[in-house]
């Protein structure tokens, strides 16, 4: 595989977008943060067109580049934003963008997984602990921007060591990819082999085999699948049910797939996943309790504000 | 185009195209370490952490994509989990070091030191 783009382009390229990022960030007072972040839209949208022409015959599809696009600049606008309500807003983008690029490369399970769990639980989190730790402004008092939030610590260097990790990160781009080869999918015949049921319910919902039927299984409990089609056994004997002519919705779905590698290849990870998520339950419940202080008198009056509420 | 609900698994993808995701996956990476390393706000570091897992998860799924396998999707999964979990005990800190200082300054901590 050859080059796809320049060295020089690409280290370009990178410098320009770390100048962008750089003006972007809050510094506090006056910044030319309007400006950095245009000329850093600018270099992504330069980076994306020359990725673009670049691609030769095998095309991403153009919402390859309408996703990245936005999802790129929403994460520009978390690192910059000022307000941390906003940066979690934006955040959400991202997590919708990357959710669309999920699908593009025909992950769908994991896409609305994604934005499920990230937009929809651990952003309200988030959102939850933002309202918590700000203050409220007082009363006629023109909310302020707290002085952490509106100036970036070191952002030269961090500038400088992100973009020098980038175009180290990104050098396969002119070196090519030559020692991964790609996959081949495994067939749809193997993978339904080994969900008998999943195919005699099929057969049985579009009338191809009568009750009483079976598919017949092999030794290790797969379907047996041969040249001429699936094997059906039953009281009439056995019979083959050839490929061309099984229902058309009788595939293996993204979410089939998913499920039949993380059950039958990796069992064991699942119940280290919910060990880690128990120890991270008892972990926040530990760390958040709080001992709430408070004399005889004010237990005195809170006890008797809750006799009188449960009385009512 | 492919369509939601697949007939099939689509075609294998070629490696310009895998490179156009691990390009946009790197400089998502590169935009929340940057995030990170910048703002003093301790809940926007955590956010930029969320960032960087996001860019490993696109790297991961284009690399299983790429090579027609549902690993890297599995894999995803698990780092959502691990995400779930280091957004409950981040934010558990936050709220507890943000009683201690009033404050959500990581420069605020400066005096802890190991």
């Amino acid at each position: 595989m050859g080059q796809f783009i320049q060295p020089f382009l690409m280290f370009g390229l990178c410098v320009l977008g770390g100048g962008g990022v750089l003006l972007a960030l809050p510094r506090g007072g006056k910044s030319p943060q309007v400006l950095g972040a245009l000329g850093a839209g600018l270099v992504l949208g330069l980076a994306l067109l020359v990725l673009g022409l670049k691609a030769g015959e095998q095309h991403p599809v153009p919402y390859f580049y309408i996703f990245s696009f936005i999802g790129l600049g929403a994460a520009l606008r978390v690192i910059t934003h000022p307000r941390p309500v906003y940066a979690a807003l934006y955040f959400v983008l991202t997590v919708i963008s990357t959710g669309g690029l999920f699908l593009l490369l025909s992950a769908e399970f994991m896409a609305f997984a994604l934005i499920i769990v990230y937009a929809g639980a651990i952003l309200i989190t988030y959102l939850f602990v933002i309202m918590l730790a700000t203050q409220a402004p007082e009363e006629g008092e023109i909310e302020a921007l707290a002085d952490y939030d509106t100036s970036a610590r070191e952002p030269v260097g961090a500038t400088v060591t992100g973009f020098l990790l980038l175009a180290l990160l990104t050098s396969f781009m002119f070196k090519g990819l030559p020692n991964v080869p790609p996959g081949q999918a495994a067939s749809t015949e193997a993978l339904l082999s080994g969900m008998p049921r999943l195919v005699e319910q099929s057969l049985a919902e579009h009338g191809l085999i009568k009750s009483g039927e079976h598919v017949a299984l092999d030794a290790g409990k797969h379907a047996v699948m041969t040249d001429a089609g699936v094997k059906i056994e039953g009281a009439a004997g056995e019979r083959y049910i050839a490929k061309s002519e099984w229902p058309k919705d009788l595939e293996v779905t993204n979410i089939q797939r998913v499920g039949f590698d993380l059950l039958r290849d990796h069992p064991g990870t699942i119940e280290i996943a919910g060990v880690i998520l128990l120890m991270a339950m008892l972990g926040a419940v530990v760390l958040s309790r709080k001992q709430v202080q408070m004399d005889e008198e004010a237990k005195r009056l809170q006890a008797l504000k809750l006799g009188e509420g449960g009385g009512a | 185009m492919m369509t939601l609900a697949q007939a099939g698994y689509p075609a294998a993808m070629g490696g310009a195209t895998l490179g156009h995701y691990l390009v946009v996956s790197a400089i998502l990476f590169t935009l929340g370490l940057i995030g990170f390393l910048t703002r003093r706000n301790l809940i926007i570091m955590f956010l930029c952490t969320e960032l960087m897992f996001q860019a490993s998860g696109l790297a991961l799924i284009a690399f299983g994509r790429y090579h027609m396998s549902f690993t890297g999707q599995t894999f995803v999964i698990f780092v959502l989990t691990v995400a779930a979990a280091e957004a409950a005990m981040a934010l558990a800190l936050v709220v507890l070091l943000f009683r201690r200082r009033e404050s959500l300054d990581a420069e605020a901590w400066q005096d802890m030191k190991g």
